[in-house]
């Protein structure tokens, strides 16, 4: 397997604690402590209600395939032709909210919509990423 | 319900040759095509007295309608820059370009886009190379999206897996375009395609191939509007703006809604509903195809299609020259160039005066131009009509 890639993030003081969960290998999202609403990508206030109170609900990791796309052209720059084709999905959580990833792993070529992934968080350079993978058949 | 019932009219189109500009710059793309289009609507250049633009996507200025008013040599009343997202820029120019003329800022406004993304792209670029930030790169970069056709790729997968339909839906649609292409001689793409072609093309990102993707090109084009009465007499041109329709659901491809629930589909009833129109009274669809896809979409979003049948209905010939509703007679951004948007305006307006020549649309009273930017994140549809 070929050493994967990625951008590093940006984070603001907002988003820095979903990227320093990934770290710790765990998927955070924002939740509204008023009405509830559990949204991506993190905000300062709710996109629902408005509302600055915010929390973080630990993610399960399981979801489903909405759309995926196999990538075969290195658009972020000739160090990205070694990963080609690699695979984007997005990705729609069980507990509602949708997020894009990277789809990785062998059968990453094969996935199809509404098939099942799970989160995993390899190490890329300094920080770790919540790309996901097919879960095991059964 | 958002209307444009005033007596301003486009009363002029100027385009420059598109394709490879080598040795211009942006603003002296844009300023060319404010100048034909000042000409075309028999205007000098110092009756202008409002100019909107876009600047360069690839180069991007700031404060570039000051930048494009002093290379003119014009000290307009009102200026500014619009920056809304794909066609529906062009619209938002026209719409402000209405404003500021019906409320007296100005008489005369030009509304123009224009930039060399081609030639002017740095060595070793794929596809449009952007130096501006769309806002959802925390979210985007880190997991290998970058650019347009990856989100555009998601949206087509989907729409496969939804209603079904192949790549010979999506071909279908850079086919009929080519075939337009062929037909105007300020086209970028000058050879016939066949289905053989399409499904040898390379894949950039599936679905998507290369000739799913719109091209890159060098090229501006410009509007020029004014009152009824104030336009020059004896030319008796003016082609009305009907209804513009907008919606803005989102940004970044993760919160796109599913294709059922896009903002196309709101811009396009908030349109015909304003017109007191529907897609029978429409002889020319303008429709944004930045790629095949988005073809697809509009089609169904603007009740041209029902969901799933948009590729049905182009391979039935509906979309041909001849057909019921003629797609981007002037080969679209899939074939013409990419130029925003902005010739879809104008070869709508060239349509409706009946100066389309091979092309010409016969009975052209009302062309629609839908637009999208983003990923369908900013939509508009917009009815023009003949005088």
């Amino acid at each position: 397997m070929l050493d994967l890639l990625a951008t590093s993030p940006n984070p603001t003081g907002a988003s820095a604690p979903f990227w320093d969960a990934c770290d710790r290998g765990e998927l955070l999202f924002p939740k509204c402590g008023r009405c509830g609403h559990l949204f991506y990508y993190p905000r300062r206030h709710c996109p629902l209600c408005g509302d600055t109170a915010l929390g973080w609900q630990r993610m399960s990791g399981r979801g489903t395939v909405f759309s995926h796309s196999h990538v075969h052209v290195a658009f972020q720059g000739g160090a990205w032709s070694g990963q080609l084709p690699y695979t984007v999905v997005l990705v729609d959580l069980a507990e509602g909210p949708r997020m894009l990833s990277r789809l990785i792993g062998d059968d990453a070529s094969t996935v199809r919509g509404g098939d099942a992934v799970s989160v995993v968080f390899p190490r890329i350079g300094d920080r770790r990423y919540p790309f996901f993978q097919r879960a095991a058949a059964g | 319900m958002p209307t444009v019932g005033s007596d301003v009219v486009i009363a002029g189109i100027g385009e420059t040759p598109v394709g490879r500009l080598p040795g211009w710059s942006p603003v002296e793309i844009q300023a060319a095509a404010v100048l034909a289009a000042l000409r075309d609507a028999g205007f000098a250049l110092s009756d202008l007295d409002g100019l909107i633009n876009l600047d360069p996507y690839a180069t991007p200025n700031s404060m570039f309608s000051s930048t494009l008013a002093e290379h003119l040599g014009v000290a307009p009343r009102f200026a500014c820059t619009v920056d809304v997202g794909g066609t529906v820029t062009g619209m938002t120019m026209l719409q402000q370009a209405v404003w500021a003329i019906e409320s007296g800022y100005c008489e005369v406004a030009a509304c123009v886009y224009g930039e060399n993304a081609l030639t002017g792209r740095p060595a070793g670029a794929q596809g449009l190379h952007m130096h501006n930030l769309l806002g959802g790169e925390e979210w985007e970069e880190p997991f290998g999206l970058h650019g347009m056709v990856i989100p555009y790729a998601l949206l087509a997968q989907r729409y496969l897996d939804l209603y079904g339909a192949t790549d010979a839906d999506l071909a279908a649609v850079a086919l009929v375009t080519r075939r337009h292409a062929l037909l105007n001689d300020n086209a970028q793409m000058r050879k016939p395609m066949t289905l053989e072609d399409y499904r040898a093309s390379r894949q950039i990102s599936s679905p998507l191939r290369l000739l799913d993707c719109s091209l890159v090109s060098d090229g501006g084009g410009a509007l020029v509007l004014t009152r009824i009465g104030r336009a020059p007499q004896g030319r008796g041109r003016g082609v009305a703006i009907r209804a513009i329709g907008m919606k803005t659901t989102h940004n970044s491809v993760a919160l796109m809604p599913d294709i059922p629930e896009l903002g196309m589909a709101a811009a396009g009833a908030d349109a015909y509903e304003a017109a007191g129109m529907g897609p029978e009274d429409i002889q020319v669809a303008n429709l944004h195809d930045a790629f095949t896809i988005s073809v697809l979409v509009s089609l169904e979003a603007l009740g041209f299609a029902r969901p799933g049948e948009g590729g049905a209905l182009v391979r039935s010939g509906a979309m041909d020259l001849g057909g019921r509703w003629p797609l981007n007679p002037h080969g679209g951004l899939l074939s013409q160039a990419h130029i925003g948007g902005m010739l879809h305006i104008t070869e709508a307006v060239r349509q409706l005066r009946g100066e389309a020549g091979r092309r010409q649309v016969e009975g052209a009273r009302r062309a629609l131009v839908s637009g999208n930017g983003g990923i369908f994140s900013v939509c508009g549809a917009m009815i023009l009509e003949k005088p």
